[in-house]
């Protein structure tokens, strides 16, 4: 990068003195968006290195100016200024880092380079020499998506190659799919493979298409069918709308996206491949007798066709690298697909998969710049074919009104609905779900008035089919409802939602909405929420809620032990002896003792817990300090009794009841300092406090097991990533790997403890339940829900931890390279947010 | 080339200038302004697990900058920016995270969005150090709250309007450059 600005300034005009201010540029350098040159004279034109840098990197941006033609003039420009070292340089550098980061414009960074290819061939012969390059060096690394994206660059160039192209490494890769598959029913990568040729095929045939190519497709298509078709066994388990004890039919079809895809080619083969939405930039018509005079005469041949290349020569190894991160099936969700209008394409129609494939990848690659990625998804319909969609902010009831031969697509709700399917992607997106709020954040900032229409109706869908929803995604769409509607004033029409406010707290409705306010609370404060609501709602936000400061319950004399109660927090707050604390716990114990309390460790840890809540009260901050001060008789206590160690956790949730979240915090906090246990956790919330199952409803008792096991799952991968990690000595990793098992152990008894719990509560097998409920109420049946809903979450967690950390995902442990072998070690990425709660 | 979009986890042109106006003193001549930032704060930054944090209101509390900041992973620490007079929330603070990834991932999609309905700002810190959590103005606070005209409720209302900050410390140099 150096270089080539250096490249670029001098290439420019000649700087005189300290005249370019080097702070403001270096933070510049890297980015395209401010390409200039910062001081430039005035009226001189800037060097064409930059200008064909420039026009690359805004190609399609512009729907006022015809693609073909910014395509033919970058072309030119280039071919003009070809034997200039940083414009050869930087055409190929720019070009293909486009291919790789903006999909969207692959098609159009194609045309550039076979109009190119009219004036001078060795510019595609350059392209294409380093997009072999780079090509086999994503098949060796197993990177999917780029390989993919570089296979659709070099489809969309197929009319350069003398020889075969693309097709034998597609049936390749279909080699490799057959294996992998033939080895195991539950592998994923093979499936992967597939979708990748599929994905490729459009723009092949888009780009390619003569009828023995077609031929040679068809017989493709008819070979993958057989693993695209083929559920996975692993489907249920990232079904986002699986039937919960109902006969409902799914709110959406939910099918993998890899047989969508295989039947709409299908169907586009039977149809002729119309392919309508791929832009065809490149029109060899349009070609200008000069132009090939000039590609004629470096052809050598005297022929007016453009020159061939060769395509470069690509080795897919056996077996392949299945890449780094696991793999699992992929549903197709769309909250707007297959209604009675169609604001989005069909899911019978191969744009579904087309359009939300680049979408998704231009998501997943621009992460570390969501206003950029904001504003491409805002301009998605100037990188797609004249028509394919309605113009923007089009009002969704005008849709109706669309004569049939005219498109009804609305840009935004097929943004809308790719962002959501990351949302809701199980088990987990490629990004921290916040990312995927703050994109539709920004999209809303961009474009108020044609966004908030479709957002609203998406939180309808989201809201009608809540109770169907997989209960580990009905608590994503409640943690980005209430995070949205933070950055929007708290916004909504809650009216519409008031007659669910009837329903029982049992209710996946009603649960829903007392979890937005509370995580509403919790981002904002209780006036402020009661105020954005209307009176029916102010029930779910009591006065209490305002209280910042809850009340020390031994300050009134009708709690037991009220008066030791006091003492301890006397002695606590001005800092006492510790002998004094244990002489005023021990009075409590006599006391304790004296009204036949079995364990009289429970009500002393009752008062020293509470007495260490209350002098923490003032912040997150002042508990802590306090806990850490007393740590070790927290410690201690745990020790000795179990049941004093969940007091602990009752003792948090009971002072910090109006504020849950507080309290999960708390707790949080007390696992990093093992004064509480995961199992302790687990079993104080369900068992100790299961309140005959009625707990799972509350999505606080959610959120406190998740951590729970988050911190939990995040140790045993950590421990797997360092058994794994080459740089390491070979002893010190054989000592993780005989830690690992007892690790993996510990994960998998609360796993089961988890199960244990709901699964009973599922069946209505729990004691409490057949004590209490006539079988079949009404109560009785939502418990059972919220039992079954619980059961599938943790099963799916587990499944998932089991395929990164189990003993058949490691494998053996890998001896150490010989030294020749050992190139400089990089850390494997960090790559956990699969199981991020 | 690194991206074909600018990245918005890199530290700003802040972080950096106060380091250099720190490095260079009050005698410097003006001949240090081209100097390249020292390779020690790069590396520093190259794996800060602390953001600075700024624009807040004066009454966000720590749990409501816990439940936005925990969205980017598990914090470390929370540092509340206090007034040094009166040890009250000032309108800054600074977050810990455990691991690098997840302060850049905070200044990827948390910093610019609203917390308490205001648009708070997030840059990578070196690290925080006993005394920074107290505003360096005359009056105790923000410098920014003291030059600021216009009236702001979440701040204290009008600027406090001092003549001339003193001694340029922590806190500042982010916050009156917005």
């Amino acid at each position: 990068m150096a270089e080539v600005d250096h490249r670029r300034q001098s290439g420019g005009h000649r700087h005189s003195g300290n005249f370019n201010h080097k702070r403001k540029r270096g933070r510049e350098d890297d980015d395209f968006e401010h390409g200039h040159p910062r001081h430039r004279q005035r009226h001189q034109e800037p060097p064409p290195g930059t200008r064909i840098r420039r026009s690359l990197l805004e190609i399609a941006e512009d729907p006022l100016r015809l693609p073909h033609e910014v395509a033919q003039h970058v072309a030119k420009l280039t071919a003009d200024n070809y034997e200039d070292e940083y414009v050869r340089d930087t055409f190929s550098t720019v070009a293909l880092k486009l291919v790789v980061e903006q999909p969207f414009k692959i098609p159009y960074v194609a045309g550039v380079v076979l109009y190119a290819n009219e004036h001078n061939a060795d510019i595609a012969k350059d392209v294409v020499a380093k997009a072999g390059v780079h090509l086999q060096e994503q098949i060796d690394a197993g990177n999917w998506r780029d390989l993919k994206l570089m296979l659709r660059f070099f489809a969309c160039l197929s009319q350069l190659y003398e020889t075969d192209g693309i097709l034998p490494i597609l049936d390749e890769l279909f080699n490799r799919a057959v294996d992998l598959q033939t080895a195991s029913p539950e592998d994923t990568v093979g499936p992967e493979l597939v979708k990748i040729i599929l994905f490729t095929i459009p723009y092949l045939l888009a780009f390619g298409g003569d009828s023995s190519l077609r031929d040679a497709v068809s017989e493709l298509l008819a070979k993958t069918d057989i693993v695209a078709s083929a559920p996975n066994p692993l489907e249920p388990l990232v079904d986002p709308y699986p039937e919960v004890g109902s006969d409902e039919e799914k709110p959406m079809a939910c099918a993998s996206t890899i047989s969508l895809l295989q039947r709409q080619l299908t169907d586009e083969a039977a149809n002729g491949w119309p392919l309508k939405c791929i832009p065809r930039v490149y029109d060899p018509s349009l070609r200008t007798t000069a132009a090939s005079g000039e590609s004629a005469a470096v052809n050598g041949n005297g022929s007016t066709e453009p020159a061939k290349h060769m395509f470069p020569s690509i080795n897919i190894p056996t077996p392949i690298n299945p890449g780094p991160n696991p793999l699992f099936p992929e549903i197709y969700f769309s909250l707007y697909a297959d209604q009675e209008i169609q604001s989005v394409p069909p899911t019978t129609s191969i744009e579904a998969c087309l359009i939300r494939d680049v979408i998704l990848d231009t998501i997943n690659i621009l992460d570390f710049n969501r206003n950029a990625t904001a504003r491409f998804l805002n301009e998605i319909d100037c990188f797609w074919a004249p028509d394919t969609f309605v113009k923007r902010a089009t009002a969704f009831d005008k849709l109706r009104d669309a004569s049939p031969d005219k498109p009804t697509w609305k840009p935004e709700d097929v943004t809308i609905d790719a962002i959501f399917s990351q949302i809701f992607q199980l088990p987990m997106p490629e990004h921290r779900l916040v990312y995927y709020h703050s994109l539709i954040t920004e999209s809303c900032k961009i474009s108020p008035g044609a966004i908030a229409p479709s957002l609203g109706r998406a939180i309808r869908f989201l809201f009608r089919n809540v109770d169907f929803m997989d209960m580990e995604l009905a608590y994503r769409f409640m943690d980005w409802f209430a995070h949205h509607l933070s950055n929007f004033e708290f916004r909504w029409k809650w009216a519409e939602w008031i007659p669910e406010l009837g329903l029982s707290d049992l209710h996946p409705k009603k649960a829903f909405i007392i979890g937005i306010l509370e995580k509403e609370i919790q981002l904002s404060f209780a006036k402020r929420v009661r105020d954005t609501l209307p009176t029916e709602y102010h029930a779910l936000v009591p006065q209490s809620k305002e209280n910042e400061v809850p009340n020390y319950k031994y300050n009134s004399d009708v709690t037991p032990y009220a008066e030791a109660g006091r003492e301890v927090l006397h002695l606590l707050k001005k800092k006492a002896p510790e002998t004094d604390i244990q002489a005023a716990l021990n009075a409590v114990h006599e006391q304790a003792r004296g009204h036949g309390v079995t364990d009289p460790l429970v009500p002393s840890t009752d008062i020293y817990m509470t007495a260490i809540l209350s002098i923490g009260s003032k912040s997150l901050s002042h508990v802590l300090s306090t806990i850490d001060r007393c740590k070790e008789r927290l410690l201690a206590v745990g020790s000795q009794s179990e049941m004093a160690r969940r007091q602990i956790i009752s003792s948090v949730v009971e002072f910090w009841a109006e504020h849950p979240g507080t309290a999960v915090n708390i707790v949080d906090k007390l696992l990093n300092y093992t004064i509480v246990t995961p199992m302790s956790v687990i079993q104080w919330a369900l068992q100790d406090h299961i309140d005959r199952g009625r707990a799972l409803a509350n999505s606080q008792i959610y959120e406190l097991i998740s951590i729970t096991m988050f911190k939990v799952t995040n140790r045993v991968r950590q421990v797997v990533r360092e058994r794994n990690n080459m740089a390491l000595p070979f002893e010190q990793r054989q000592q993780i790997d005989e830690a690992l098992p007892r690790e993996r152990q510990g994960m998998r008894d609360l796993f089961a403890a988890i199960e244990d719990a709901v699964a009973g509560i599922a069946a209505g097998a729990q004691d409490e339940m057949i004590e209490r409920y006539d079988n079949g109420s009404s109560e009785e049946n939502a418990i059972k829900t919220w039992g079954q809903r619980w059961a599938r979450v943790w099963r799916r967690k587990a499944a998932v931890e089991e395929a990164v950390v189990g003993e058949s995902a490691i494998g053996a442990l890998e001896a150490a390279p010989t030294p020749e072998e050992s190139a400089p070690m990089v850390e494997p990425e960090i790559d956990d947010m699969d199981q991020v709660a | 080339m690194r991206n074909t979009v600018e990245r918005l986890d890199k530290p700003s042109t802040y972080a950096m200038s106060k380091y250099k106006k720190r490095r260079r003193g009050p005698n410097d001549d003006g001949t240090g302004t081209n100097r390249p930032p020292s390779p020690d704060l790069e590396e520093k930054l190259s794996s800060a697990t602390t953001l600075y944090v700024g624009n807040l209101s004066f009454y966000t509390t720590e749990e409501q900058i816990h439940a936005l900041f925990s969205k980017c992973g598990e914090i470390k620490r929370l540092v509340m920016g206090l007034d040094r007079f009166t040890k009250t929330p000032c309108g800054f603070c600074f977050v810990e995270y455990y691991t690098h990834a997840d302060a850049l991932d905070c200044l990827k999609y948390v910093g610019g969005t609203k917390l308490d309905e205001r648009i708070i700002r997030c840059d990578l810190d070196e690290g925080f150090a006993e005394g920074r959590q107290y505003g360096r103005g005359k009056s105790g606070g923000q410098v920014r709250d003291e030059y600021r005209e216009e009236y702001d409720p979440g701040r204290g209302g009008y600027g406090k309007k001092f003549k001339e900050g003193d001694a340029q410390g922590d806190g500042e140099f982010y916050s009156d450059l917005r």
